[in-house]
This record gives structure tokens, C-alpha cells and sequence, in this order.
């Protein structure tokens, strides 16, 4: 496969896991106005635990469910619990979700040392698929397809049932919506909790080529941020489509203009900043 | 003898460290329709944030149907049977009318009166016609309709409505003014927040003046009616 190819197919690839990373980042900001840095943790700790499940012998597509259900167990925890009570204040919750990212790193340093784990890509996905005399690793090709399935549920859910419409109305007016009887607290925390497992998920899915190690956490938030600040926050299209951006600029950066990387990740959001500060498909706010 | 729809008991509430509302007390009886008039500032929204659970009163009581809700979540008092058209409407904007009316439906135990979207939409043809289109896109006239519709959705008992007829063409204001009027003839118990003194009198059982947040006059709606002094003496107005 040419080079070009190969760059292209791994950029989708990252766009599809960086769509499972952002889409809960961005519903969590957007509904929530919670600016979630352990959104990262939620990534990295979802992959060791799919590692360590996939390691006892379970079958794959179980330990990224389980991974993702634990995800969702904690997260909406830590909603409930804690972050419940910091309801508006912007810095503590940043202080505090901080602070979760630096413990959850720490507990896994501990529980999984310092060295990077990679799992074998499972039995049944592995090998490529050949497409007009090319051929394309299949996994890559699947983490793609379950994206693209994520966020086909993810539009259902939010654009065409009462409880997505009801999401919305929360991300609207949120006091309305209490006050015309929906319970946005409730759904706040099935949100947050949403958020983490789809991350979760995207960290067992990823494991098997970006391989889990400590310092993942922190190198997956500045993308996931990039992505919902281009795609414009709350909007599932808009992390959609920048997800597969930041994809192809981060690959095709990291490969071709490897000292520039970084300016070509982040001027764009910065550019995005100045002159569109609701991002691609966001809503301007008053 | 049936408790009152709503009675506010000495209510004092602030935002931060400003009192907004000094020992307000006013109650509307089942059924009826107060109207509560004042200037600009005098307090009259604090009332409704106050009834439906925006803002938690520092002292005082607020009863719904005998039920004291005064530190109630705004969604525990919807189920109350309480529902609010806020001030500038506040429809969901990004949800089409349909979704904003489903959104907040609810069944009330009394079997009366059963909104649904077909029937709000019986009353209000026009929301029927745009029914798939967002909300953002309607007229001042088509929002305050479907906010009055959104509220009626939850099947209230107590229907609050500030300032609906706020920034409506004329034409609009009467249509408004013929809803409420049907609204109260279905038994209805409403509270009307109104600048326009002279459509809430029209329609008003009971009116509640309030001034630099304390009530300054509470009384039948034909007393005031007889009175221009009181009107002139609170709002200003001859």
C-alpha cells in the first residue's frame, strides 16, 4: 500500500476513535458546561481494563462492553457524587476533574507499571481486506465501521426519541426544562456516564494498535478537546467530522512535517477560536 | 373548603444579597384568575421564579394545592400540576414545535382536561402547520402560542404565565387574550403576570399589585376597576 493510502486509512482509523472519545466529551460540555479532564482517564483507564479482561481470556467485544459499563459506573459516580455539588463553577470542576486524571494515572501506574501493553488484535479481525487490488488492515476497517455505527445510534438517540429531544431541551434552557418537569439532573449523570463508557470503549478499541501506557490519558484529551472546540461543542456532527479532521492532520502532520506537528494540530483550533468560536456546526450561545 | 391553587405567605427572596421580595403574601383560589400587575423591577417575575421553584425563598411559604413547595425542585413542582409560559418564551429553540410540545407532556390525574399535541394543536392551528419546523424559525406570535402550549402539555392545574403578551402585534395580543380567556372557562386556575393593564383587568378575577417588591394592593379586579387611584398611585399610569 502506498504511503499515501496507509496515512489515509490510519487517519480514519484515529477519526474513528477520536469520535468515540469527543462525541461524550462533547455532550458532557455541551449539556453539562462541565469541562471534563478526565475524559482522557476515562480512555486510558477503559483500555487497561479491556487489556487486563482480554488477558484473563475473554472474548474481545465482551471486555470493551465490560470496559465501557465500568467506565459508566464510575463516571456517573463521580457526577452524582461529586461533581453534582460544583453545579456552575467552572474552576472547580476543572480543579476537580483535573485532579481525578492525575489519581486515576497514578492508580494505574500502580496496577500496571510503567510499561506499555499492547493486546493482540483479535483472532477474527485480523489479516486485511483487498479492495480494488488493495489491501486494508481489517481491524482499522472495523474500528471505523463501529464508529460510524456509534454515532449513527447516537444521532437516533439525540435527534429522533423523547429522550434525546429532552436532552436537547437541557442544552437549550435548562432551567425551562426543569421547570416543564424534566428531570435533567437524571439526566445529566446518564449523560456523563454515557460519555465515559463510549470512551471507555474507544480505549479497548484502540489498544490493540496504539497500545495502552501511562501518559495516554493526557496525549488523547488535548485531541479530544481540539476535536469539540473545530466541531463546535455539543454538536455529534460536528465531533464527527472533526474527529476525522484532526485524524488526517494528525497523521498526515506527524508523518510529513514531523517538527510541525503540533502547529498543524492546533492552529487550526486556534483559528477556529478567533474567527468561529462555536466551532464548525456549534450554536453560538448568549 | 378546597385549598387555594397557590398562596405565597410572607415570601422574602433575594438574588445574592439583594431582597427582591419583602413578606409577600397573595393566594389565587382554584379556579380563578389573578392578575399580578406592578412597574418594571417591582418583582412580579421573582413571584413566578418563586412559585415554580427557580429561586428558593429565604423565608416564607409557598403552598400549591395545600402542599408546601417552597424548596422544591422545579421539576418536583411541575408534577404538582404547575406549569410556567415564562417571560420571552423560552421555547426550546433548537427542538421542532412538535418535540417542544412532547417534551413536556405529562397526564394529570384529573381526567378534565387532557392536553395532548393534537388537542393543543386544535387550539392553535398555526403550530399544527409548522409542526416539523424548529422553533427558532417561528414568528413572537407562534413562539408565545407554543409556550402557552408546551405549558399546557403537562396538563396544569395552575397555569403561570409572565408576560405573554410582551413584544406581540396587537391582532396577537387579542388572540392571546381570547386563549387565556378559554383557558379560564375550562376552570383553569392562572396566574397572569401582565405590563398591559388593561387586558389583564379584562380577564382578571383577583389582582395583586405589587411595588418595589411588596404587595401594595390585593383585591377583587372590580374594585380596582372602580379605583384609578390605585393604578395611578402604583404603576403610574392614568
Amino acid at each position: 500500500m502506498s504511503l499515501w493510502l496507509t496515512l489515509a486509512v490510519n487517519s480514519v482509523a484515529l477519526g474513528g476513535l477520536l469520535f468515540l472519545l469527543s462525541s461524550g466529551f462533547s455532550l458532557i460540555f455541551g449539556l453539562m458546561r462541565i469541562p471534563n479532564l478526565m475524559h482522557g482517564s476515562f480512555f486510558m483507564l477503559g483500555a487497561y481494563l479491556g487489556v487486563a479482561l482480554l488477558a484473563r481470556g475473554i472474548n474481545f467485544w465482551i471486555a470493551a462492553l465490560a470496559s465501557a459499563a465500568a467506565m459508566a459506573l464510575i463516571g456517573g459516580l463521580i457526577e452524582r457524587v461529586l461533581l453534582r455539588r460544583l453545579e456552575g463553577q467552572v474552576l472547580p470542576q476543572v480543579l476537580l476533574t483535573l485532579g481525578f486524571a492525575f489519581i486515576i494515572a497514578d492508580v494505574c501506574l500502580m496496577l500496571w507499571t510503567g510499561d506499555p501493553w499492547q493486546p493482540a488484535t483479535p483472532d477474527h479481525l485480523r489479516g486485511a481486506v483487498q479492495v480494488a487490488g488493495l489491501y486494508f488492515p481489517l481491524y482499522r476497517l472495523v474500528v471505523v465501521a463501529v464508529a460510524v455505527a456509534i454515532a449513527i445510534a447516537l444521532w437516533l438517540l439525540v435527534d429522533w426519541t423523547r429522550l434525546g429531544a429532552m436532552i436537547r431541551a437541557g442544552v437549550d434552557d435548562a432551567p425551562i426544562a426543569r421547570v416543564v418537569g424534566i428531570r435533567v439532573s437524571q439526566l445529566f449523570t446518564l449523560v456523563f456516564a454515557l460519555g465515559a463508557a463510549l470512551a471507555g470503549f474507544g480505549g479497548v478499541m484502540g489498544a490493540p494498535y496504539l497500545s495502552v501506557y501511562p501518559g495516554l490519558d493526557f496525549e488523547m484529551l488535548p485531541l479530544a478537546l481540539i476535536v469539540v472546540i473545530l466541531g463546535g461543542v455539543g454538536s455529534l456532527l460536528g465531533a464527527l467530522v472533526g474527529s476525522f479532521l484532526i485524524g488526517f492532520l494528525y497523521n498526515f502532520g506527524t508523518a510529513l512535517l514531523p517538527d510541525l506537528a503540533y502547529v498543524i494540530l492546533f492552529l487550526p483550533m486556534v483559528l477556529i477560536l478567533v474567527l468561529r468560536p462555536q466551532g464548525l456546526f456549534g450554536k453560538v450561545t448568549t | 373548603m378546597a385549598p387555594d391553587a397557590l398562596s405565597l405567605a410572607d415570601v422574602d427572596a433575594f438574588y445574592g444579597d439583594g431582597q427582591v421580595l419583602h413578606k409577600v403574601s397573595f393566594s389565587v383560589g382554584e379556579g380563578r384568575l389573578l392578575g399580578l400587575i406592578g412597574r418594571n423591577g417591582a418583582g412580579k417575575t421573582t413571584c413566578m421564579n418563586v412559585a415554580v421553584g427557580l429561586l428558593s425563598p429565604r423565608a416564607g411559604r409557598v403552598e400549591m394545592f395545600g402542599v408546601d413547595v417552597a424548596r422544591t425542585a422545579p421539576e418536583e413542582i411541575a408534577q404538582h400540576g404547575v406549569a410556567l409560559v415564562p417571560q420571552g418564551r423560552r421555547v426550546f429553540k433548537s427542538l421542532s414545535v412538535r418535540e417542544n410540545l412532547s417534551v413536556a407532556a405529562r397526564k394529570s390525574k384529573d381526567v378534565r382536561s387532557f392536553w395532548t399535541i393534537d388537542t393543543v394543536f386544535d387550539m392553535f392551528p398555526r403550530l399544527k402547520e409548522r409542526h416539523n419546523q424548529p422553533a427558532a424559525l417561528l414568528s413572537g406570535g407562534e413562539q408565545q402560542m407554543l409556550a402557552i402550549g408546551r405549558a399546557l402539555m403537562g396538563n396544569p392545574r395552575l397555569l403561570l404565565m409572565d408576560e405573554p403578551s410582551e413584544g406581540l402585534a396587537p391582532q396577537i395580543v387579542a388572540d392571546v387574550g381570547r386563549t387565556i380567556a378559554r383557558l379560564k372557562a375550562d376552570g383553569l386556575s392562572i396566574v397572569l403576570v401582565e405590563q398591559n393593564i388593561k387586558l389583564t383587568l379584562d380577564l382578571a378575577d383577583d389582582i395583586v399589585v405589587l411595588n418595589s417588591g411588596s404587595v401594595a394592593f390585593a383585591g377583587p379586579s372590580t374594585e380596582i376597576k372602580m379605583d384609578d387611584a390605585v393604578i395611578a398611585r402604583h404603576l403610574g399610569v392614568h
